[in-house]
């Protein structure tokens, strides 16, 4: 299939006014359970990325006519039924998959698909495509999922440490021959070598760059990537990572307060600056607390701060252009 | 393509240090709120160093000079002179990049100070002359202090210097009301890829394919010494030498980028801060691992003689395949 067949590749435009109608930044409690359905639609397409590379990507998108990499990120409650509908647009076979909570089994080609399940259980998910792992995964059929606790506002788990906002950082790595494999229903043969690296979808834009402060396109600036707050405005971020590449997740201006480590409660809250994030779907939750920066002098409360991650081979796109890659920022208001 | 400052502006930038580069910010403007400082470093910077390796190889290395001068006063020493304060201390970092030198930050990693103060270059500017990055550090513990200007090169070609806290007490204690000890030891692991190290300073900015997504390194070294062999050991303060009742403290630091795990060679030690943050509860540990740039300062309180190997994989990122290892001692007499 030639390029021209295929749909462009959108993300965070569609996703932002998606959060706004499920609360994502101001979760309100229910005190009884609630059926939420959603349909997706595996969708294909081409994204022009910072060095004019077209690179293909697959995604659980809100509507056939676009493709949405990461899918849309869903937050619900400890208890609601869930009801997912897949329509799969493409010809390969796809699933959907919530590990521990619901595994589609194969939906063919063509076919559309209604899963139903219970929200069993507090926590951050990554729903994802398992059939042909990694490579359906890594070429985007994935998103965040979140269960909050029955009945709860502002906290990860009961008697977590609380917070007022929250926020998904979905970490991923590319490899455009691999996509391009996969594209061509083939399993790749070459060693992984990713060039491109996204949160949320997109890489970073710094000042003066094409596409720089536009939301839809600068990971530096996504409205849901970001992190905005005043003093004293905790933010609960829900970590993912569907790449392959481990990481090394480094706030500046706060340490975090490091809640969980691949779906486990850490036994013992550790405030760290860089945290350990597993390749091959680890995860975390962390709390960033918008405290006063404690070692500025005269103390500050407003400024700006930047999250990236360590693994500093991560900040690049195409083997160069340093800043591009798996980052963002952080706004003290 | 793109832009060479935020200005939009082509010009090659102040100072004629960033001839070519882009989304460099080059600035050097007053510090904000000034104050008189308790303890000043003057860092200055060399791109012409090098560093010798146990098969005879000789690798360049870019890192900060101590002194005002800027062009290798304090000489080239790797890893970069230290700098080490007390907690409650109003601290300068006045960082010195003269034109021939490019342009340069001086980030105070795990340090969370004003924004201006953070060394950050597309958050704030990157230094094309002299800056001073004014900061009250808080917290004890160990951090280490890097470039943050095309940070990916910078940090690799090895610019970056151990950043000790030491609580009022000063050095012997840890936290105050906490643990003491008698002896230290740097344990700052890294891995060169040597193909790296003759990239310009600007190398892949604009857009060029400078492979930079893919480090493959051929050395592994400790504290600025090739650590495949034997040259890290019995060389103070990388090994270390207690007497049985004596407690040593290791500072470790994963100044790589690929992720580690460091053993203990049969030692048992007890973390009591990772990241210049005390821990609720200490934990006992043989061996540890470690992601690019955490820290973790483990005392040990050995109770039998002899030699113990502290030896440090480097494990790659992706396929988890151990690259190489960097190893130093610890002698316990009796």
């Amino acid at each position: 299939m030639k390029r021209r067949d295929f749909l462009k590749v959108g993300s965070a435009s569609v996703a932002s006014t998606v959060f706004g109608s499920v609360g994502l930044l101001s979760w309100a409690p229910r005190a009884y359970a609630q059926t939420i359905t959603k349909t997706f639609y595996i969708t294909e397409g081409y994204q022009t990325l910072i060095t004019g590379e077209d690179v293909y990507f697959r995604g659980f998108s809100d509507a056939n006519g676009m493709v949405n990499v990461p899918g849309e990120s869903l937050i619900v409650q400890e208890g609601d039924t869930i009801e997912i509908t897949v329509v799969n647009t493409l010809s390969t076979t796809h699933s959907f998959v919530i590990d521990g909570l619901v595994d589609s089994g194969p939906i063919a080609s063509n076919q559309t698909k209604t899963i139903t399940f219970e929200a069993s259980k507090a926590g951050t998910y990554l729903y994802y495509d398992k059939m042909n792992a990694p490579y359906n995964r890594l070429v985007g059929l994935h998103g965040g999922f979140a269960v909050m606790p029955s009945g709860l506002s502002n906290q990860l788990y009961p008697g977590s440490p609380t917070f007022v906002q929250q926020y998904f950082w979905i970490f991923n790595d590319i490899d455009p021959v691999w996509h391009n494999a996969i594209s061509n229903n083939q399993t790749p043969k070459t060693a992984y070598e990713p060039r491109y690296f996204t949160i949320n979808g997109l890489g970073a834009r710094p000042p003066g760059a094409p596409g720089s402060h536009d939301p839809n396109i600068d990971a530096m600036v996504d409205t849901r990537t970001a992190l905005h707050g005043q003093i004293g405005d905790r933010t609960l971020v829900r970590i993912l990572n569907p790449g392959l590449a481990s990481q090394s997740v480094h706030t500046h201006g706060n340490h975090m307060e490091w809640l969980t480590e691949n779906g486990n409660i850490r036994p013992d809250i550790w405030k760290k600056d860089c945290i350990y994030l597993d390749g091959d779907m680890g995860s975390l939750d962390v709390i960033y607390p918008f405290e006063v920066p404690p070692d500025s002098y005269p103390p500050a409360t407003t400024g700006t701060y930047p999250m990236h991650l360590h693994t500093e081979m991560s900040q690049t796109a195409g083997g160069g252009f340093y800043m591009f890659g798996a980052l963002t920022d952080i706004y003290f208001e | 393509m793109g832009m060479r400052n935020r200005n939009g502006g082509g010009g090659g930038g102040g100072g004629g240090g960033t001839s070519g580069a882009c989304y460099v910010y080059p600035d050097s403007p007053a510090t904000p709120g000034i104050v008189t400082p308790d303890v000043t470093f003057d860092r200055g910077i060399y791109m012409n160093g090098s560093m010798t390796m146990d098969d005879g190889n000789s690798v360049r290395i870019w890192g900060f000079t101590d002194g005002s001068g800027g062009g290798g006063m304090g000489g080239n020493s790797f890893p970069s002179p230290a700098i080490r304060v007390t907690a409650g201390q109003i601290v300068h970092s006045r960082l010195n990049v003269q034109g021939m030198m490019w342009v340069h930050t001086m980030h105070h990693h795990g340090i969370e100070p004003a924004d201006h103060a953070d060394g950050v270059g597309h958050i704030t500017w990157d230094v094309d002359g002299v800056y001073t990055y004014q900061w009250r550090p808080m917290h004890p513990g160990s951090y280490f202090y890097h470039c943050h200007t095309n940070t990916v090169l910078h940090a690799e070609m090895g610019m970056y210097g151990a950043l000790i806290v030491d609580p009022p007490e000063g050095p012997g204690t840890l936290l105050s009301g906490g643990p003491t000890y008698d002896v230290e030891a740097f344990w700052v692991v890294d891995e060169i890829d040597s193909s790296w190290h003759n990239l310009r300073w600007d190398a892949g900015t604009c857009g060029a394919d400078a492979g930079l997504n893919t480090l493959n390194p051929d050395y592994f070294i400790i504290t600025g010494v090739d650590g495949s062999g034997t040259s890290a050991m019995n060389r103070e303060p990388i090994s270390a030498t207690v007497q049985v009742g004596q407690k040593l403290l290791g500072r470790y630091i994963c100044a790589g980028y690929h992720p580690q795990k460091i053993n203990f060679g049969g030692l048992t030690g007890k973390v009591y801060i990772s990241d210049g943050r005390p821990l609720p509860n200490p934990i006992e540990v043989t061996e540890l691992r470690a992601c690019s740039a955490e820290r973790y300062d483990i005392i040990f309180e050995p109770t039998e003689p002899g030699e113990y190997i502290i030896s440090t994989d480097i494990i790659h990122w992706i396929t988890g395949e151990v690259l190489g290892t960097a190893k130093t001692n610890v002698i316990v007499t009796a």
